[in-house]
């Protein structure tokens, strides 16, 4: 380890200090930031020169006012994104992310305040995001232990509990009750994996022959809808 | 159509071109016919790197086998249209073309013209717009129509009222492609890999039907079988393979038909039929299939193939015109006789 934390300098950077930074960072590239301090002989902690080096030495980072541009980029990023401004200066060419942030806060945010007052009240549509349940991976049908996903099929006339699911046999009459069916099916799968591990092994052999007779059926044309 | 297990060609009588100026894509086949009885109209959309875009309405006479553009009907569409398509049940009052690109349009059919009725935006800050993928119209509901969009939302609009029904953010990726199943049931394809049903009436949940095998292999074109509700078709992006997915046995494929030599482009159910199926792909061919009962060992192979000049990059079989098949390769596209 390197010197005791106690005796690191803290406050402004000196010119001097910054040039022994840029000698060693030009001497062992960047990175390894905790050797810096000691093969650069500063008293600094490791991480105030990594952040020296980000916000203020690096050769190409762009100073000077926003672009209209980069404005209108970081507001619709922090819409997206929120307050993650290493994300969004990511997407800014050569803004650091303090930057960024420091700009937003002193000039952009009342101006999208302003602005999002007015328009909010015009349109608003909510935008949902549906939560996707999947399917446990299925087995093939030819091995007999696993048929997680035969509620569609499996589950009828055995299960008092759930009755919504009895009838899912129907499924050729109408397409919406079989979406119900599917959906219904579905949370008992994912919900209470106890009962339906339970049905299946009671049913194992009655599922099996019920499936192949299904899937014959699935392209013989007695069970094409109308 | 019968179920012909041979594989046959195509003769030179049963095929009708066109020649356009310009290179094409989207295209849609009207789903009535226009006054003369005999005549439909199809509507193409030109692939042109450049804002400037047009959208031809071509009228095709299957009587003397020709198809010929009608000059009045054609304007100009910013950006090439992803998707064309007509309005499901046209009335003479409503005879509505809508079209997708950087936002959806709709426009109206008349006689000598077409005029624009709206440009359907969401998005508040109106100075950027998702584009949109494709989008497909409900047939029940035909006020519906749902959109596809890279920022990785769906969005429904009703289009009567010109706003949206709902928007949701239907996948981790930009979605590529949807397709209505029911009145307010629908599916769509990502970038992300999943095949994802939605149920409007339970907008908190999704269903994943189907991952590709491979993470993260995008899905490129998703077609619902309207005949029988439990099918669905999904090309995976730069894959020879259709897979027929089951809605009732998810996650595993009921079908792969993998006779294509490259990657498909473009898949369609028959209108009329719930076994039959259409592909099309860069290998210039476009195949037909009849999904039979049980597999054979070697996999299916198609009922009949026909081969084109160039890759075909559309295909599109209409409901009103079961027995041809419309294809679009480079400039030309060709109605191809069942």
């Amino acid at each position: 380890m390197v010197s005791t934390p106690v005796g690191v300098r803290k406050g402004a950077w000196t010119e001097d200090e910054d040039n022994l930074l840029r000698k060693c960072i030009d001497k062992y590239g960047v990175g390894k930031w905790h050797h810096v301090p000691l093969r650069a002989g500063l008293n600094r902690c490791r991480k105030s020169c990594r952040l020296r080096w980000l916000n203020y030495l690096r050769p190409n980072i762009k100073r000077g006012d926003f672009t209209r541009d980069e404005d209108d980029l970081i507001i619709r990023l922090h819409k997206l994104l929120g307050n993650r401004w290493s994300l969004i200066s990511g997407r800014l060419q050569w803004r650091t992310a303090n930057d960024v942030k420091n700009h937003w806060n002193t000039h952009l945010q009342k101006k999208v305040s302003a602005r999002g007052d007015g328009k909010s009240k015009s349109q608003k549509t909510t935008i949902l995001k549906p939560r996707p349940r999947t399917f446990k991976r299925i087995v093939p049908f030819s091995c007999r232990d696993k048929t997680t996903y035969e509620p569609n099929i499996s589950i009828t006339d055995q299960n008092s509990d759930n009755p919504s699911a009895s009838s899912s046999k129907q499924v050729d009459d109408e397409c919406t009750q079989w979406w119900s069916n599917l959906l219904d099916s579905v949370e008992i799968d994912g919900g209470s994996n106890g009962i339906s591990l339970e049905l299946q092994q009671e049913d194992n052999g009655w599922n099996d022959s019920s499936l192949d007779m299904d899937i014959l059926k699935l392209f013989t044309e007695n069970n094409m809808i109308n | 159509m019968e179920n012909s297990t041979q594989e046959s060609h195509l003769r030179s009588e049963n095929c009708v071109t066109y020649d356009s100026p310009y290179p094409i894509y989207a295209m849609a086949v009207s789903s009535t016919t226009s006054a003369a009885a005999r005549r439909r109209s199809i509507a193409v959309g030109s692939f042109i790197e450049d804002f400037h875009n047009r959208v031809d309405i071509l009228s095709f006479d299957d009587e003397t086998n020709s198809i010929k553009p009608v000059p009045s009907l054609s304007f100009e569409h910013p950006y090439p249209p992803t998707k064309l398509m007509f309005h499901p049940a046209p009335t003479s009052a409503a005879n509505l073309l809508a079209s997708s690109g950087d936002y959806l349009r709709l426009w109206d059919l008349r006689d000598t013209s077409i005029e624009p009725i709206c440009t359907l935006n969401n998005s508040k800050t109106s100075e950027y717009c998702a584009p949109l993928t494709s989008f497909d119209w409900n047939e029940v509901e035909p006020r519906r129509i749902g959109t596809s969009s890279i920022d990785t939302t769906c969005t429904i609009w009703d289009i009567e009222k010109g706003a949206v029904e709902t928007q949701l953010i239907a996948h981790d990726k930009e979605v590529y492609d949807i397709a209505w199943g029911e009145a307010g049931v629908f599916a769509s394809v990502s970038a992300d890999g999943s095949v994802r049903i939605f149920d409007l009436r339970d907008k908190e949940h999704s269903t994943i039907i189907y991952e590709s095998p491979q993470p993260d292999t995008p899905l490129l074109r998703l077609a619902w079988n309207k005949q029988d509700l439990r099918y669905m078709a999904t090309i995976l992006m730069d894959s020879n393979k259709v897979v027929i997915l089951d809605i009732r046995s998810p996650t595993i494929p009921v079908a792969e038909l993998d006779r294509h030599q490259a990657s498909v482009n473009a898949i369609s159910w028959a209108p009329q039929s719930c076994r039959h199926i259409c592909s099309a792909g860069d290998d210039a061919q476009a195949l037909l299939w009849e999904l039979p009962t049980v597999a054979g060992p070697n996999g299916i192979d198609p009922m009949s193939m026909y081969s084109a000049g160039a890759e075909i990059n559309q295909l599109q079989w209409s409901s009103a015109q079961p027995d041809w098949i419309a294809i679009a390769f480079s400039k030309k596209l060709q109605m191809l006789k069942v």
